[in-house]
């Protein structure tokens, strides 16, 4: 079986950062580069294209810290590659080519950051450290443990779908193939059922380490704040206090 | 009813078929960029989102399950940059499904298409912007060109916010029938229900 990319392992992992700072980072991409907030004209204009091309240069660092040189590599080629068409291309042309050009662009220059900083998230947290980080901002463990469950699925479930589309593929249950009707029942089903079994397996794992007591749990994982997480942080608090700033037509 | 608080198998079961639905939404909603399949959202969402949906129906015995995963989605889509609306929305219909499917003592197969029904409607909170608020929506879009704007504009008319909410709601129905029917085709006969 081949390694998963969206597990995080603990060793080598280059510079580590607290979980609660790659969700403010998350949350402030969100805002700024796949929502756009902010002004577009004059100087509000200027000082809000500067933090989103910021932000969009981040996952890039990210990646980089954390020993993923290819990833990182190859979003930063796709993106300027991107961004280059973007402004240069699409001034050109006219019709249904801008269309379809612009929309590409648009759409992968917007996007490409946010997927990239939750690959980054997803596969640099581990379980742990995400459960730690939700107990100290003092989350529900309702909440908790079924987020935590998630994260801890995504790569399962990612791994059982190539594996059940491969099958189909041999059966001949694909896109042009002969029973496309059957397309999308054939890869539901046997990824439900699977997922079940899996879901009670991690119950039982989960039973061992003590979820379903009730006492309080403890978590040995050690996280906190440090150079690095006050750098983003004080990014992201700019960011939002130019928001702010500008809603009230300060900029 | 012996034991009504959630214990930790509970939890990990809402996880698990969060996962999965969110997926299916998420691959869904990819298609949203091309501009005639955004307000169909609404409509293949909860046709398809109904087969994982009713199966983890089967699994929810306690109350709070579907709640918790109606709110779990609103954050999902907080951090997928659709903003707040739909944990409010998700929030009200969480807890209205939830009260259906307890009202059938969280074993009645009709309420439980129904509850599908209700629970799908927080998907529209991702629409709210597009309409209290479009020029701002629109604003911070126009990378995507113009003409991706204008035909947004004109597949979403005003008349589409109410006609959204009742096809979530309509489609949450259909949904749950085809997830009932999968699931005598094949999860009952292969002993997973």
């Amino acid at each position: 079986m081949r390694a998963n990319v969206l597990q995080a392992t603990v060793e080598k992992r280059g510079l580590v950062f607290d979980p609660r700072t790659k969700l403010l980072l998350l949350i402030a991409m969100t805002t700024f580069v796949l929502g756009g907030a902010g002004q577009k004209s004059g100087f509000g204009g200027i000082v809000f294209s500067a933090i989103s091309v910021i932000l969009c240069f981040l996952p890039f660092l990210l990646l980089l810290a954390a020993k993923r040189r290819k990833a990182a590599l190859r979003y930063a080629i796709l993106y300027l590659a991107m961004y280059v068409i973007f402004i240069f291309v699409t001034p050109q042309t006219r019709g249904i080519l801008n269309f379809f050009i612009l929309g590409t662009s648009g759409i992968i220059t917007r996007f490409m950051p946010s997927i990239l900083l939750g690959f980054y998230v997803v596969s640099s947290t581990t379980v742990s450290e995400f459960t730690a980080a939700m107990q100290k901002m003092h989350i529900s463990e309702k909440i908790i443990i079924p987020l935590s469950v998630m994260f801890r699925f995504f790569p399962t479930v990612g791994d059982e779908f190539r594996c059940i589309n491969q099958a189909m593929r041999m059966r001949g249950i694909v896109f042009g193939g002969k029973n496309m009707s059957k397309m999308l029942e054939y890869r539901l089903v046997p990824l439900l059922s699977c997922s079940v079994k899996i879901g009670e397996e991690l119950s039982a794992a989960a039973l061992t380490r003590g979820l379903g007591g009730t006492v309080k749990r403890t978590n040995v994982c050690e996280i906190g704040f440090h150079m690095q997480d006050w750098v983003v942080f004080l990014l992201c608090a700019t960011a939002y206090f130019m928001l702010i700033l500008s809603k009230f037509g300060v900029l | 009813m012996k034991n009504e608080k959630l214990m930790g198998k509970d939890l990990i079961n809402i996880g698990i078929f969060s996962a999965i639905y969110f997926i299916i939404i998420f691959a869904i909603a990819m298609l949203g960029y091309i501009p005639i399949f955004m307000p169909l959202i609404c409509v293949i969402g909860p046709l398809i989102g109904g087969i994982p949906f009713m199966l983890f129906l089967t699994k929810v015995k306690k109350f709070g399950m579907i709640l918790i995963m109606s709110l779990i989605m609103g954050i999902l889509m907080l951090l997928t940059g659709m903003g707040y609306y739909s944990i409010i929305v998700g929030a009200i219909s969480g807890f209205i499904a939830e009260m259906i499917y307890k009202s059938g003592k969280y074993q009645s197969a009709g309420k439980a298409v129904l509850t599908h029904g209700v629970f799908s409607i927080w998907m529209w909170g991702n629409f709210i912007p597009l309409f209290t608020n479009s020029e701002k929506y629109f604003s911070t879009r126009q990378d995507f060109g113009q003409e991706y704007i204008d035909a947004l504009t004109s597949l979403l008319p005003p008349w589409m916010f109410p006609t959204l909410l009742a096809a979530c709601f309509v489609c949450g129905i259909i949904g749950g029938l085809i997830g009932k029917s999968v699931m005598k085709k094949h999860f009952i006969k292969a002993g997973i229900v």
